[in-house]
């Protein structure tokens, strides 16, 4: 039997509790967000948030300790969707430094990051924002020392080990480099979200 | 209907919290200063969280074309009714062709308005309120600009002339104190660094919008190789990128973010944040998170008699 979870309290009204991994963020936070008491339930890469009512703090804080972490990833059989990336220039004005701090060229940099199929691992910061993994194993870049105030729509960044798309204008702190013209998050769109945990998605050099 | 004549900075229309969509990367909204949107409410009989304007900096007018009663809460300049000077914290009965106009603010940042029965708005993922870096809710998602009509939802007149007690009205200056706990990053800073979050003065820095306020004055410095991997954040999460001037998170606030997470506001006073404008003293008080839920529901306790009753 997996271990009993630990809640720690990250603010008066947050408990959280860490997991191994995005995909047993996401099954976690899944299960507990019907919890009576929880205003919020929000996974990260590695731990699940859950925001509550004060009232219920004591319900909220056993539902965290009996819940028991699964890894059901919810990994898709469909084909790869496939995304358009302009690299580097004024699309992606990190790239160069990207490149030198892995030791790559440009394109074996680009090849890399084209010839991987990747997995979107979660969905947040903003509206549509898609954390994707699947970068080669060694690859692993710090963010910003300072976010940038006004990141463009459709910006492709990595961090740490992950590849990330801004999906709205707006600050941000992870290197840049490219830009795809795919809409991540369209409000008036039936599905207003292009990608969804557990998807599957090849890059493409434009 | 009132008629935006002039629209200040940014006015926005602001209803409930958009809860429950932070997993989509939606973030809540709705209004910086709830406690004041309740205050306004207050005052003309709606729910606490119903739609109203919330206006930055003062500076705004409108006309009226049909007989209303509103209410102003928050941070106040000179409101004037066609020319007379009016209160805040009061039911103000309007008739058609009144003029109002809201003063550029000295202190605070937000001044709302509300109307008896609450303005009419588009909601978008189960609330009203707008949410500007995506363009939904609100009015087409956007700030309000002169010759916008707002509507309100029902019949706009309120028989009753309220005030909130002189004891509820809260008073804002260029100095402010939030009662804060630490968060699941605080341990990345040394015991210096520690102590300067907690007791010394920093600044707001030009950088105060819905989503977050830069301090500035001091830094700290969280010890981390930058690669953390990211993790949910809320408003009232203070995160500290490796620059090491510390960010406090708003309403707009992102759901998920990669910088430590050094400290988090207190909900007890999350409301305050609202009304920070930059260049404003910021002090960060500690608490631990149970005295920090004691002091919350002695707050609501004190709240209630007024806004309950």
């Amino acid at each position: 039997m997996p271990a009993r979870l630990t809640p720690i309290r990250v603010a008066d009204d947050v408990f959280e509790v860490a997991v191994g991994s995005p995909a047993e963020a996401q099954a976690l936070a899944s299960a507990l967000r019907q919890t009576p008491g929880a205003e919020d339930v929000v996974a990260g890469l590695d731990r699940v948030a859950v925001k509550f009512d004060p009232a219920e703090i004591e319900i909220v804080r056993a539902a965290l300790q009996n819940a028991r972490p699964t890894d059901k990833h919810p990994q898709s059989k469909a084909s790869p969707v496939e995304i358009e990336i302009r690299y580097g220039g004024e699309h992606g004005p990190d790239l160069k430094q990207v490149c030198a701090a892995l030791g790559l060229s440009i394109d074996a940099f680009i090849a890399a990051h084209t010839g991987a199929v990747h997995t979107v691992e979660m969905i947040g910061f903003t509206p549509g924002f898609s954390y994707i993994s699947g970068l080669p194993e060694g690859f692993s870049i710090p963010r910003l020392a300072s976010p940038r105030p006004r990141v463009p729509a459709g910006s492709v960044g990595i961090s740490a080990a992950f590849t990330g798309i801004y999906a709205l204008d707006g600050p941000g702190g992870w290197p840049l480099i490219g830009r795809t013209d795919a809409e991540l998050f369209r409000a008036d769109r039936d599905a207003p979200f292009l990608l969804t945990p557990g998807q599957r998605v090849q890059f493409r050099a434009l | 209907m009132l008629v935006v004549t002039k629209p200040s900075l940014q006015t926005t229309l602001q209803g409930a919290p958009r809860l429950g969509y932070r997993h989509y990367g939606i973030p809540y909204s709705g209004a910086a200063d709830a406690l004041s949107q309740a205050l306004a409410n207050r005052l003309v009989g709606n729910a606490a969280t119903e739609t109203v304007l919330e206006i930055t900096y003062g500076g705004f007018e409108a006309e009226v074309t049909e007989a209303c009663t509103i209410a102003v809460a928050g941070a106040c300049g000179l409101i004037t009714i066609s020319g007379e000077t009016a209160s805040a914290h009061t039911s103000l009965h309007l008739r058609s062709g009144d003029r109002i106009e809201i003063a550029p603010l000295r202190h605070g940042m937000r001044t709302y308005l509300a109307i008896r029965s609450g303005f009419a708005a588009t909601e978008a993922f189960g609330s009203s309120s707008t949410y500007l870096p995506a363009g939904f809710g609100g009015l087409d998602g956007r700030a309000l600009q002169a010759g916008d009509r707002l509507a309100p939802e029902g019949d706009a007149n309120f028989r009753q002339t309220l005030e909130t007690p002189p004891t509820h009205r809260p008073v804002f200056s260029s100095a402010i104190a939030l009662r804060a706990c630490a968060s699941a990053e605080t341990d990345t800073l040394n015991r210096a660094d520690r102590e300067t979050l907690f007791m010394e003065t920093f600044l707001a820095d030009r950088q105060a919008t819905r989503m977050g306020i830069g301090l500035t004055g001091h830094t700290v410095t969280p010890n981390s190789d930058g690669k953390m991997k990211s993790a949910p954040v809320f408003p009232g999460t203070v995160q500290c990128p490796p620059s090491g001037a510390p960010v406090i998170l708003l309403c707009d606030a992102q759901t998920t973010g990669g910088y430590p997470r050094i400290a988090s506001i207190a909900r007890c006073d999350r409301h305050l944040l609202g009304q920070i404008r930059p260049g404003d003293r910021v002090q960060l008080l500690e608490r631990s998170p149970e005295a920090a839920l004691q002091d919350l529901a002695e707050k609501q306790r004190l709240l209630a008699a007024w806004l309950d009753a």
